[in-house]
């Protein structure tokens, strides 16, 4: 990193640099930015830089921004984290389903259970590697267990994630073995369900903790929509690979609700979000608007397609196909309008202004208590102690 | 909160000069992090980041400053900072603990730590905390954590040179900004407030460590009027995924009992 940061011997341009101009054979980088690494292979420049106006902006006395600047920072996931939601919900459901036929102890749904469990599994490893493969530094994903940290969604998630892999795993090895290592495959397979119904819910949470206006408007109704997407998706996968009508039955009958409350939970969350209109803006302009319309569509398809008379078997793929499309490009679409709302500083304004900013939580005093509560308990638990110890 | 130590930042006293942004590029070992024209009046650093810890903002107003004069224009200059809130989103939404509150009341991020994974991007109500794409961890202002610890103030304020930039003891800085704002109000600059100096000010924040006084509207200063920490919202969320986790189970419980149905008829 030090010949980096070194000004390269015979030239004062400071695109030539690592952007420092620090000479290095006098100077050492021990500052606090010391460490960031800068790449500069080519001479273009990188950064969170202003992009050039279309239109120069007007500036209103009584609506005002900064330029039409953004105020917040964009998210900087890329297509991983939504497809994460879409297998991380698939895998929760599929857990939830196989504990819940377990519960039924027929011979029948043996099979089905065994699915459940394998889906669970592989799921929960592609899950893993998705999250891994976005993080700024893969190398460091352990950190997420290092303390236990109810007041970060995210952190809930990573244990709700590991605990899944874990139960998905060990039912999926001991529960056809015999005696006592199958008892415990099976009093897995149930822990499984358990941590499998966080797993598909908590990405709600996950994405609803979020200074975004539209997700945090959205916030009672995004762990809904993210956990009956997850049964559609179960519906579905179960449409296009399952071949045995006793388990097609079932699922096809929990797909549908969850299709039925994917729609209904999306439309709770546009009008949710709409009671300002600035914040609802990109459910009904934009990319954002079409991409919205689209995963509705889509689902609403595969519903029709599902509840029709005398199926064959490639109207189940088809429906199947509809809804996972509709699943997938809804997860893609939540990502996106944080995205736009994030770039739109009218939008935060226009929210806090119309008194959903902090102003909202008066109404509710017990709200305010709710995070201190979670810090107390976070200190408890803090497994590595001090926090305040710096390495 | 006292025992605290924290920026007061006079905007009133700002003129533009960016010896702050300078003396924290330095300081900090940062990377400049482009050159580019914005056309923004004469702001060509837009916006805090990663790699940018102190922002001054050029605002070009269409009336005059103070309400006795004449004239169709005026500035106002201010230096934006990370706020180092009472209740800071970041913090609170870390996943890994890289985030922490220091000795000094103050929010630091431990590089060492940090996984990169961009949550508190999302979850700081004022756009400060940023991600390097060539670096991968989130970065923001350290409230120069090195020179506290060595007795020293932070260069931004040591750089200022109208002490528009104060740094301090909270409670005393706390003072010294409500007497400045009755100094302005008798002198007819009645638009003079604090924000964020308390925690009655920003319930949603529980206060600033660093804390401005302002002549206009927040917005003007890309400032929101009343942030809250996300944390303090998401209850709400909690207890709609608890309604969904028995809404799943329910669903899925009753297709197996009903669902299955005739197999065996």
């Amino acid at each position: 990193m030090s010949n980096m940061a070194t000004r390269y011997p015979d030239s004062v341009d400071p695109t030539r640099t690592d952007g420092r101009d620090i000479n290095c054979e006098v100077a050492e980088l021990s500052g606090e930015a010391g460490s960031q690494f800068i790449s500069r292979s080519t001479d273009e420049h990188t950064g969170s830089i202003a992009k050039a106006w279309n239109a120069l902006p007007e500036p209103r006395r009584d609506d005002p921004t900064y330029y039409d600047r953004p105020m917040l920072q964009e998210p900087v996931w890329e297509w991983a984290i939504p497809l994460y939601y879409y297998i991380g919900g698939l895998t929760g459901a599929s857990l939830v389903l196989s504990a819940a036929a377990q519960l039924k102890q027929a011979a029948a749904l043996d099979l089905l259970i065994q699915r459940g469990h394998r889906i669970g599994f592989i799921g929960s490893l592609v899950s893993g590697g998705l999250l891994i493969y976005d993080l700024g530094k893969p190398s460091r994903f352990l950190n997420m267990l290092r303390v236990f940290r109810p007041t970060s969604p995210m952190n809930m998630g990573a244990w709700i994630l590991s605990g899944t892999g874990a139960s998905a795993t060990g039912a999926l090895l001991l529960r056809q073995r015999g005696g006592l290592l199958g008892n415990a495959g099976g009093f897995l397979g149930l822990i499984a369900g358990v941590f499998g119904i966080g797993l598909s819910t908590y990405t709600g949470v996950l994405v609803a903790n979020s200074a975004i206006p539209i997700w945090q408007e959205s916030r009672k109704a995004l762990p809904v929509l993210f956990g009956s997407s997850a049964l559609a998706s179960l519906g579905c996968t179960f449409d296009i690979f399952c071949e045995r009508p006793e388990a097609r039955r079932i699922t096809n009958l929990i797909g549908n609700v969850g299709r039925a409350a994917e729609l209904m939970a999306g439309m709770a969350m546009e009008r949710h979000a709409s009671a300002v209109p600035r914040v609802g803006r990109p459910f009904k302009r934009g990319i954002s608007a079409l991409m919205w319309r689209g995963a509705a569509f889509l689902t609403f398809a595969s519903l029709v397609v599902s509840t029709l008379p005398n199926r064959s078997r490639k109207s189940r793929i088809a429906a199947g196909l509809l809804g996972t499309a509709g699943s997938l490009l809804l997860r893609v679409t939540v990502e996106h309008l944080g995205a736009v709302s994030a770039r739109d500083a009218r939008a935060s304004f226009h929210q806090q202004r119309a008194g959903r900013g902090a102003a909202e939580l008066k109404k509710s005093p017990q709200a305010a208590d709710d995070g201190t509560d979670a810090a107390r308990l976070e200190s408890s638990l803090d497994l590595l102690g001090d926090q305040r110890r710096l390495l | 909160m006292s025992g605290g130590k924290g920026f007061f930042t006079d905007t009133t006293l700002c003129i533009g000069c960016k010896a702050c942004e300078v003396a924290c590029k330095q300081w900090n070992q940062l990377p400049e992090d482009g050159f580019r024209f914005t056309g923004m009046s004469y702001d060509n650093t837009a916006h805090l980041g990663a790699s940018t810890w102190r922002h001054v903002a050029f605002v070009e107003r269409p009336m005059a400053l103070h309400p006795d004069q004449d004239g169709a224009f005026s500035w106002l200059f201010s230096s934006d900072v990370c706020k180092h809130c009472a209740r800071a989103g970041c913090l609170e939404s870390c996943p890994t603990g890289a985030i922490i509150r220091t000795e000094f009341e103050t929010v630091y991020v431990q590089p060492d730590i940090c996984n990169g994974c961009g949550y508190c991007i999302v979850n700081c109500p004022f756009g400060v905390i940023d991600r390097r794409e060539e670096d991968g961890r989130a970065w923001k202002c350290t409230l120069c954590y090195d020179r506290l610890k060595e007795d020293l103030i932070p260069a931004c304020a040591k750089a200022c040179p109208t002490e528009s930039i104060q740094f301090g003891d909270l409670d005393q800085l706390r003072t010294h900004a409500e007497e400045r704002v009755e100094k302005l109000h008798e002198r007819g600059l009645k638009d003079a407030y604090l924000y964020g100096a308390r925690k009655e000010d920003q319930p949603g924040t529980e206060g600033l460590n660093a804390f401005f006084l302002l002549v206009d509207q927040p917005e003007v200063y890309n400032l929101p009027p009343d942030p809250v920490v996300p944390t303090k919202k998401v209850k709400d969320a909690w207890v709609s995924m608890a309604a969904t986790a028995a809404g799943m189970a329910l669903v899925t419980v009753a297709s197996i009992l009903f669902g299955g149905k005739g197999d065996r008829s």
